[in-house]
């Protein structure tokens, strides 16, 4: 009986050890955006002074737009493409230099960031110089590079939930008398619908909080939220960035909680079915 | 290597030849598979297969996992493209067609149904496809739907119907656009057994009501069996055997028909006397020579094997009245199955046979016991022998 106690202490422990580990930083930090003094270490009595500040950060706000929009667009282009990708990884017949294709889809996935980030920005200079194509850089560009890693991680969500989906479900519509295309949109898409929509928040994701890649390829007047977090960082920490940071995580885990409550509901919902289904 | 007797030749009557022109299609050759051969990376799948199936039948192809019947079945709806070799479905050839193309419905193992549409939609969706009118593809819908009893489940998605109702909502799915052919693989797959016997039925009943031709695919001989009006046995590729159910079953052409189907006790031995009504076979089993009272295509000392079915086999406590086909034994193993035993004898000369018992009457199971003296005897015309 108390060895049982103390086993189920110290599995306490070693648990709370753990979420302290994982979660103090977080928990400090949003505790501190409600902090009044402007020194970032220094508390000195509850106050939302620097949400209000941080909203009438002009600079801060155009950083978060344009973050935003290219998070935005970024996963749209990689949801296509990468369902594209997906398609011909899982779909058709193996052809000459297939795994070479796959490799290629999936390398950005553990290329250094530097590196994806600076052969970017040398092929951009080089379209310039030998193609004469104008690329100035700014929003454009950062996209085409933002989309160029984030197609590679909605690719491998996509054509995982492709493997796994039975293939006589699309075998069954052909004999049905739809033709390859229609297939794809009546069948396959509506069926993976779920993964294309994490892809999309995947995407979104990876765009929004990219710093490295996006540096090497930014333009004077398209500076984006990590950015400028970063830059006026190295100014001294303000708690309008603590303000700034704890917004952003609140906004994650609201989506975050309802994504896991309707998936929730929609499984329970399936269970009774089933359960209805095999009483008749 | 021929077949056996008279009768059996004429069963094997499917084979085509492959050098005539094309005949007028009669209903007779409704779908004509023709030396078409299927080959994965050197595998070969399916290996010069021929058969004809007639209009409005219902045809099996069993076989263990593997043999290539799914890949036939595969190449019927048009999944896979043969190697080599015509497909005619009335006629008309059907190599390089889509599937979506071909007048050919299927119902798969896992039956299919699109999970995001009603069982409505479901069963819509190939009329859909056809450019069906609103108002007609509606009545078909519900034409389909009192086929299978399911009209009540009309709005329900597949994942809220139990296995027997997805299987129904499958077929009637597939019988929609009233294709040419129905192809049905390993239809009774996904359900538990008690479901099997009764769906089998109900299927069958279905299917001829409608006329619709059918090939199935299956590995399980029961099935094939209850529901097909023939049956081609199919080995590594190849059609071992073509015939119907009960010639299947009662007249073997080879060893692994026999074998295959049902239990049998196999015994291999040379001909003794090749005479032209009866043959007499040594085998090592049986201290006398088996006679056969009929005559067989073959020579005096050629090696045959001789397949007697365990319901063929008589058992008995005193010497039968027969100058043949009898040796004694003692019981060494019981399988009692409630309706019938199964008694494993082992005979004088150490070979073991089965032999069946049914209990007729409610005690009879108790009237042999282990190590009983017992006699086996058949008649001389219940074995098969089989030259190959």
């Amino acid at each position: 009986m108390s060895s049982r106690r103390s086993g189920s202490t110290s599995t306490w422990l070693v648990l709370g050890l753990g979420f302290f580990f994982l979660y103090a930083p977080i928990l400090s930090l949003i505790i501190y955006s409600f902090n009044e003094n402007r020194l970032v270490t220094v508390w000195s009595g509850f106050s939302i002074k620097w949400y209000g500040e941080l909203f009438r950060d002009q600079q801060m706000m155009k950083a978060a737009w344009i973050s935003l929009q290219l998070a935005f667009y970024t996963a749209w282009a990689s949801v296509v493409l990468g369902t594209m990708a997906a398609m011909v990884m899982t779909r058709f017949r193996s052809f000459r230099g297939k795994t070479l294709f796959g490799g290629l889809i999936t390398a950005p996935l553990v290329m250094p960031e530097v590196i994806t980030g600076l052969s970017m920005l040398l092929m951009f200079i080089a379209l310039r110089g030998l193609l004469g194509i104008e690329l100035p850089l700014g929003m454009t560009t950062i996209w085409i590079a933002h989309v160029t890693f984030c197609m590679a991680f909605v690719a491998v969500v996509i054509s995982s939930r492709l493997s796994e989906l039975d293939k006589s479900l699309e075998e069954a519509a052909m004999d049905l008398g739809a033709g390859p295309v229609k297939v794809f949109f009546v069948i396959t898409l509506p069926i993976i619908t779920p993964a294309l929509l994490s892809g999309w928040l995947l995407a979104f994701t990876l765009s929004l909080d990219d710093l490295v890649i996006s540096s090497f390829v930014t333009g004077p007047s398209s500076t984006t939220l990590p950015m400028k977090v970063f830059s006026s960082v190295r100014m001294g920490v303000s708690p309008k960035i603590n303000a700034l940071a704890t917004l952003l995580i609140a906004v994650v885990s609201t989506v975050g909680v309802i994504g896991w409550y309707l998936m929730a509901r929609a499984e329970r919902k399936r269970a009774r079915d089933l359960q209805l289904a095999a009483n008749q | 290597m021929a077949s056996v007797d008279a009768d059996a030749a004429g069963s094997n009557g499917t084979m085509v030849n492959s050098a005539a022109n094309p005949p007028a299609p009669s209903p007779d050759r409704y779908l004509v598979i023709d030396t078409v051969r299927k080959e994965f990376d050197g595998f070969v799948a399916v290996d010069d297969v021929s058969l004809t199936i007639r209009k409005g039948e219902i045809f099996a192809l069993l076989g263990a996992s593997g043999c290539g019947k799914s890949t036939l079945l595969r190449c019927l709806a048009g999944f896979e493209t043969p190697t080599a070799g015509r497909i005619e479905l009335e006629g008309q050839s059907l190599i390089g067609l889509p599937p979506y193309e071909r007048r050919i419905n299927m119902m798969f193992q896992s039956y299919a149904l699109f999970p995001h549409m009603t069982v409505e939609q479901n069963i819509a969706f190939g009329l859909k496809q056809d450019g069906m009118a609103k108002a007609a593809m509606r009545a078909r819908v519900d034409e389909m739907l009192s086929l299978v009893q399911m009209n009540r489940f009309a709005k329900r998605k597949p994942h809220q119907l139990s296995g027997g109702q997805q299987q129904r909502v499958a077929l009637a799915r597939s019988l929609a656009k009233s294709p040419k052919m129905l192809l049905l693989d390993e239809p009774m797959g996904a359900l538990d057994k008690k479901l099997r016997s009764q769906m089998q039925l109900e299927l069958v009943n279905i299917i001829e009501k409608l006329g619709v031709t059918c090939v199935m695919v299956t590995h399980d001989q029961e099935e094939a069996m209850t529901m097909a009006h023939r049956i081609a046995i199919m080995e590594q590729g190849r059609i071992r055997q073509c015939a119907k159910p009960d010639e299947i079953y009662e007249q073997p052409n080879c060893r692994y028909t026999a074998g295959f189907i049902g239990s049998v006790n196999l015994f291999e031995g040379r001909i003794d006397k090749d005479e032209k009504d009866f043959v007499t076979i040594r085998t090592s089993a049986f201290p006398d020579p088996i006679y056969v009272a009929h005559g067989v295509t073959g020579f005096e000392g050629m090696e045959v094997a001789m397949a007697l079915r365990p319901e063929k086999l008589r058992i008995s406590k005193h010497e039968p009245d027969l100058k043949h086909n009898k040796a004694h034994g003692s019981i060494e193993d019981i399988a009692y199955f409630g309706s019938h035993s199964v008694y494993h004898v082992r005979l004088d000369g150490g070979c073991k046979v089965m032999c069946n018992f049914v209990n007729m009457k409610r005690w009879d199971s108790e009237s042999f016991t282990w190590n009983d003296p017992v006699w086996v005897s058949w008649g001389d015309l219940e074995g098969v022998v089989l030259s190959s």
